[in-house]
């Protein structure tokens, strides 16, 4: 098996913590933040995230098939999230504990809810607007009410940790080594 | 799973208690963890959560914790009042939101007000549902049970049922008043109508006198003397509903079952049917579609006060305050008798080797480890007492005589077969600390085995086993160990050849505590045989449940 590269290019106005576990060929875009004890595994194929990402603690990013896995803008990933998707949208919130399996490509505007599986034994992909939710994890399709008030949200959420996360943690600088 | 159970007596006026039998299923009723038992100390009894006599002591709203007074429980409908609705899809709390300001073109920043712009509506943060898909939205995002008042009046049940008690009215109005006023006046056919109806007489009466400063309703007195007499009770005039109940159908709201029927045969997913759990709060029925749901306001919850039923003793009475979990009255059978907890060891020895591996291996030992014991052995189980009294206790143990294997030791019969095994508990009284700090403790060495010359034994079992057991090790039996204030003694069970099901006996505890009653003072002093500290007994029963039985059949085949 071939050894892992690592390879990161990680913007220069993106805010990821020292204290991440990083491997393989990631690409991360402006204006994501990083938390610290974040993974992202790019164990096969390279990770490319976004702008304006959020991966918060004991998140999960794992990408364990040749082909890139794009996840798109304005993302959160919340606590202890799981997130094996080949491709991933914009806007989209992985709540906390929720898991998500390879099997599965989300679009836009999607939310997952707290500690669902989401675990189709075959390939699918998630309509725009999809809402999961429940133990059963069942899904209804959100009427996007409420979109830009999120986004906006969402938008205020990446200023505040852009501005609060250096005073209390490491940076890890992207030299790539 | 191990389990200790309670007995409560309840009403039973037996003086001795004698509890059901315990594998029947109906006797579990009367079995009850410690956690939920009271304990009156004016009758020196326990009392469980179906014989206590419950009052209410206050209404509050689980969500935003206000605490509603009686008065306006009834006028509210038992709801909340304030901004508290529930998801109809995943009865999760709403909360009120505004709306999206108009998308401008560029579509990013567009100042968003942080009052936010009306139409505001309901959102559901957990799985996303928002009322403005029912079309429900109000203009200002305070007082929206108020706002939701109108509508909710217009409902056609809502109507009818005003209507019908406008028709009944009068008529109860009149029967109060005959009923209240001069009784000389009346016909016994009145009288009998009275006494039949004392509560809704009593309440159409506090009805008549609601209306201060008004002069009396002149068109009651003439009814009351003229012809309504006659018209009174005996002849009701129809009802007439306001809407045909065959026009109903047609209109398909809540009640059409053709409508439903047609509804159901064009279905094209399963979720788009109201489930039960979403549809029976409501108050009368509704359309069975899930889109046509609406959220509910949010039922209030109460908070009671318990007594003890024969002497009237207060057994728990919470604080007023809704936001407060504390209880100003707390008497729980857990501060009373002594808590007593029952493992298994070769359950525990089979757990600590299997948790070490992942749970592929787990069922590999899951025999042992899902609580079953083979039949035709012996296992030897823990009992550790818990003292909570600042007392130490003596404790005696005994096992109540199983009658269903009365048919004893020649046993083909079919009630031999469903229990025998036999329990051999410590026979003699042990003693358990009384419960102080933590700090206070001295650290006891475990003491094993207090020899027991007799090991007491009940049941139907085999002679061989018996004799077996005498021989083995007595140390399984006995005091095992004291620790602070709980002690651990050790059984045994033995399981006969052929048993099968689960391994249930009812243990009778009595232990005896130092009771400081103050002395009466006019009490002679000299008399020898009343002692300062009195010494008090209480019994109770409790049901073990050690676990099931593997049958002998099922062993052969695993592996040991």
């Amino acid at each position: 098996m071939a050894p892992i590269r690592d390879k990161f290019t990680i913007h220069s106005k993106a805010t990821v913590c020292q204290d991440v576990d990083l491997k393989g060929d990631i690409t991360i875009g402006p204006g994501t933040i990083v938390h610290p004890k974040a993974t992202i595994f790019a164990i096969a194929g390279p990770i490319v995230i976004g702008a304006g990402c959020i991966v918060e603690e004991a998140a999960i990013i794992v990408n364990r098939r040749k082909e890139v896995m794009r996840i798109g803008d304005n993302n959160l990933f919340e606590i202890g999230c799981r997130v094996e998707c080949p491709s991933v949208g914009n806007n989209n919130t992985f709540s906390t504990r929720s898991r998500i399996h390879h099997t599965v490509r989300v679009s836009n505007f999607c939310f997952i809810g707290a500690a669902c599986l989401v675990v189709p034994t075959e390939d699918e992909t998630l309509d725009e607007y999809t809402s999961i939710y429940g133990p059963a994890a069942d899904r209804r399709v959100w009427s996007g009410n409420g979109k830009v008030q999120e986004a906006d949200l969402r938008h205020k959420h990446t200023e505040y940790l852009r501005e609060m996360l250096p005073r209390f943690n490491r940076l890890r600088r992207g030299d790539g080594t | 799973m191990a389990s200790v159970q309670y007995y409560c007596p309840c009403f039973s006026t037996s003086s001795v208690q004698q509890p059901p039998p315990p594998h029947m299923a109906s006797s579990s009723s009367s079995f009850h963890p410690l956690h939920s038992l009271f304990f009156c100390e004016e009758c020196d009894a326990v009392r469980c959560n179906r014989c206590v006599s419950v009052e209410v002591s206050g209404y509050y709203c689980p969500n935003c914790l206000f605490e509603v007074p009686s008065a306006s429980v009834r006028a509210e409908k038992n709801r909340c009042a304030r901004n508290c609705f529930s998801c109809p899809l995943c009865r999760a709390t709403l909360s009120v939101v505004a709306s999206d300001p108009p998308d401008e073109d560029d579509g990013r920043s567009v100042a968003i007000s942080p009052v936010g712009e009306a139409p505001f509506f309901l959102y559901c943060n957990y799985c996303r549902w928002d009322s403005a898909s029912v079309g429900i939205t109000f203009e200002k995002p305070t007082g929206l049970a108020a706002q939701l008042q109108k509508f909710e009046d217009s409902a056609p049940e809502a109507q009818e049922f005003d209507r019908l008690k406008e028709h009944f009215e009068p008529f109860l109005r009149t029967s109060s008043l005959s009923s209240s006023a001069n009784l000389s006046n009346l016909s016994s056919s009145h009288h009998h109508h009275s006494h039949t109806s004392a509560a809704t007489a009593a309440a159409s009466a506090a009805l008549a006198r609601d209306i201060p400063g008004v002069s009396k309703y002149q068109p009651l007195t003439r009814s009351r003397s003229g012809r309504d007499r006659t018209a009174n009770k005996d002849e009701m005039s129809e009802y007439k509903s306001r809407v045909e109940v065959g026009v109903l159908n047609q209109l398909g709201a809540g009640g059409g079952d053709d409508e439903d029927v047609e509804y159901m045969k064009h279905l094209e997913s399963a979720g788009q049917v109201a489930a039960l759990e979403q549809r029976w709060a409501n108050s009368w029925t509704t359309s069975i579609k899930t889109s046509e749901l609406r959220p509910l306001r949010i039922p209030l919850h109460s908070k009671v006060t318990k007594r003890c039923p024969t002497c009237r003793h207060i057994l728990i009475k919470p604080e007023q305050k809704a936001q407060s979990v504390r209880y100003k009255i707390k008497l729980v059978a857990g501060n009373y008798l002594p808590a007593i907890g029952v493992t298994l060891p070769h359950l525990q020895e089979a757990m600590k080797k299997t948790a070490g591996r992942p749970s592929a291996a787990a069922s590999g030992g899951e025999e042992k480890a899902g609580g079953g014991m083979f039949a035709g052995r012996s296992y030897p189980f823990h009992l550790a007492f818990t003292n909570p009294l600042y007392d130490p206790i003596q404790v005696r143990l005994s096992v109540a005589r199983v009658h269903v294997a009365a048919a004893a030791a020649d046993g083909s019969d079919s009630k031999t077969r469903r229990s025998p095994y036999s329990i051999s508990l410590p026979m003699q009284p042990f003693p358990v600390a009384a419960f102080a700090e933590a700090w206070e403790y001295d650290d006891d060495e475990d003491m094993f085995g207090i020899e027991d010359d007799e090991l007491g034994i009940s049941g139907a079992g085999s002679r061989l086993a018996r004799e077996k057991e005498a021989k083995s090790k007595a140390k399984t039996v006995g005091v095992l160990e004291k620790r602070a204030n709980v002690t651990v003694v050790g059984g045994e069970v033995t399981i006969g050849k052929e048993a099968r099901g689960d391994v249930k006996f009812n243990m009778l505890v009595s232990y005896t505590y130092r009771s400081d009653d103050p002395m009466p003072i006019d009490s002679d002093q000299s008399r020898p045989s009343s002692k300062q500290p009195e010494h008090k007994t209480f019994t109770f029963y409790t049901v073990i449940d050690i676990g099931s039985i593997i049958p002998r059949e099922d062993s052969n085949t695993t592996a040991i």
